[in-house]
């Protein structure tokens, strides 16, 4: 396995629509390993396809603190949505931001599970938030599109400053 | 997604703060933020304000040593974050790396982008120049008290100050009170061992039940019905002592949350007629709460125990409970708080309410009557001092010193009069006792 690089706000890769993955195969459960390994280690509790720079829609995730929750949702589609959840988010993304978004708190999705096979969940809390935000993600959106324009704004010149020195460090 | 590891940092650190800096309790601090933690997060965000302030005095001088110029007041929340990440360095399994990019992260969560530049470099310079290894220079960071607590406690127990500080800073077991009129405190064991949760019995409390990992109460079976109640096993023993007498009518004083007199109904079953007394009606709540949950009843009044005249129906007790209302010290490892919140001062001011209480709940104990004082203090000021002072004016009042037969007495210290528990003994919180039997004249 291998960790990936994570795209950054504002890079317009973020931006792509993910197309539908038409096989379940090693070379994909090779990409869901890594992907994996690439969510523990940053640390997070979701990794959409997109941010690794592959449009494909494929998410995993794990909410739980030991690693021990791990979902892979390929193709995912939200048949139902209700309540309301008021979560900080943030994002590997956008790194060191954390703003409050508002979603359902309680989702109904159909996927396709490692094995190729069609599986429905219902889910509340803070996995029905993660799989929303990472659903976003496979359809160009980040969260914060949510957010204020100018806050937007803001979050985009303090990451590309932080990038360019970074880049001088170097 | 990223983690909610920085939300439930900066969260602990607003607890930790609001503790530290606004002298709110610890139990009030966490309630206010953890609405914005989610629920799977809420033990990890109770672990860190919990270890943060058991451990203040050693964080705060090596924060001492890390940051050049003292934080602004109104960024005293990152001197908390930083206690809370340095907290994790020291003494927990998380990684550095995860432990330091989620703390840096909390400082921009906590509004104060700025200072997460100060917050990275205090955390790495820790590491690298391994400032854990070194050993503390002073009384307080080296025992993570206040001097004037650590000085209290060598005064009054000079061979067990050290024992009492190690108890102190330990993490306490969730203990169970089993209720004896619906099981045995080994049958609950084993309804606890068919859901998979081991446990094991005390010396001392034979109604008690200590687990061997925390639970949720929700998953304690039968928690819903009142087959079981949490609480420590010290505080068990009031109840089994004052009915060893098979008391028909008793006073409860200082009642609330309501776990003692809870313990007494479930022994004394629909014949005991109890009394429940405390002066905060917010407290009250939760005693009737605690009653409904248990399937008791009892009388259940608002007023201070202090001041008999204004609730007493001019019946006299057979048998009168004070819980009186002190400084916790034996309670510390389950409230680290109290470290801080307390002053030297209080202690003395406690001593002098307790012994108004005393002498105020007295005349409403029948001839041949027991009352049972108790507080979860170490200090004399607040036990043996307020005892023997009441024993001294009193003629009518004399000690009762038998044990209870089932008491490991090894686990009981001798006081001049009354007994202590000290904190960590047989696993339990530290509790002091004394038995006081009214003379038929």
């Amino acid at each position: 396995m291998a960790k990936l690089k994570i795209l950054e706000f504002p890079d317009p890769r973020l931006r792509k629509k993910a197309s539908p993955v038409d096989a379940v195969d090693d070379a994909l459960r090779q990409l869901i390993g890594d992907m994996f390994e690439t969510m523990y280690a940053a640390p997070g509790i979701g990794l959409a396809a997109t941010q690794v720079d592959v449009h494909k829609r494929l998410l995993v995730t794990d909410v739980s603190p030991d690693k021990t929750e791990p979902h892979v949702l390929i193709n995912p589609e939200i048949l139902e949505k209700d309540g309301v959840a008021l979560t900080d988010e943030g994002c590997l993304s956008v790194p060191g931001y954390y703003e409050e978004v508002e979603r359902a708190g309680h989702i109904r999705v159909r996927f396709l599970d490692r094995a190729g096979e069609p599986q429905e969940m219902e889910v509340e809390g803070l996995l029905a938030v993660c799989i929303q935000h990472e659903m976003d993600h496979l359809e160009g959106k980040l969260f914060v599109d949510y957010l204020s324009e100018a806050k937007r704004q803001r979050i985009r010149k303090k990451l590309e400053k932080d990038r360019r020195q970074a880049a001088i460090v170097m | 997604m990223a983690s909610q590891g920085a939300r439930v940092r900066a969260a602990a650190a607003e607890a930790v703060d609001a503790v530290v800096t606004r002298g709110r309790s610890l139990d009030d601090a966490l309630a206010d933020g953890t609405s914005r933690v989610a629920p799977e997060d809420r033990p990890t965000m109770r672990m860190l304000a919990f270890g943060a302030l058991r451990h203040h005095w050693r964080l705060r001088a090596w924060i001492g040593r890390l940051v050049s110029r003292p934080l602004k007041r109104r960024d005293s929340v990152v001197g908390a974050l930083l206690a809370v990440g340095l907290y994790q360095l020291c003494d927990t399994r998380i990684p550095d790396h995860a432990a330091v990019s989620l703390t840096v992260d909390a400082t921009r969560a906590l509004r104060r982008p700025k200072l997460a530049g100060l917050v990275n470099a205090c955390l790495r310079r820790f590491r690298r120049e391994n400032l854990a290894a070194q050993a503390a220079d002073d009384d307080e960071s080296r025992w993570n008290h206040p001097q004037w607590l650590i000085d209290r406690l060598r005064r009054d127990w000079p061979d067990d100050c050290e024992a009492i500080l190690d108890a102190n800073n330990a993490r306490a077991p969730m203990w169970l009170r089993s209720n004896a009129s619906r099981q045995s405190a080994a049958e609950y064991r084993r309804r606890l061992a068919r859901a998979g949760i081991g446990s094991g019995p005390s010396d001392v409390a034979p109604d008690a039940v200590r687990l061997d990992e925390p639970q949720l109460v929700a998953d304690l079976p039968g928690f819903a019905d009142g087959d079981v109640s949490v609480q420590d096993a010290a505080a068990q023993l009031a109840a089994r002592w004052l009915m060893a007498s098979v008391p028909s009518r008793v006073l409860d004083a200082c009642a609330a949350p309501g776990g003692k007199s809870g313990h007494l109904l479930e022994l004394g079953g629909g014949a005991l007629e109890l009394t429940a007394v405390d002066i905060d009606a917010g407290r009250v709540q939760r005693v009737r709460e605690n009653h409904e949950r248990l399937g008791v009843d009892a009388t259940i009044v608002v007023g201070d125990a202090s001041k008999p005249e204004e609730w007493w129906d001019g019946r006299p007790f057979d048998a009168i409970l004070l819980d009186a209302p002190c400084s916790a010290s034996g309670v510390i490892r389950r409230h680290p708080d109290i470290k801080l919140l307390r002053r030297a001062g209080d202690v003395d001011a406690l001593g002098a309410r307790q012994a108004a209480i005393l002498n105020a709940l007295w005349p409403l104990l029948v001839p041949g009557g027991r009352l049972l004082y108790v507080t979860c203090s170490v200090f004399a000021a607040e036990n043996d001092a307020v005892v023997g002072g009441f024993l001294e004016a009193n003629d009518d009042a004399v000690e009762d010193a038998v044990l209870p037969s089932y008491n490991n007495r090894d686990l009981m210290r001798r006081k001049a009069c009354g007994y202590q528990v000290l904190p960590g003994t047989g696993d339990m919180d530290g509790f002091y006792y004394a038995c006081l039997a009214r003379k038929v004249s």
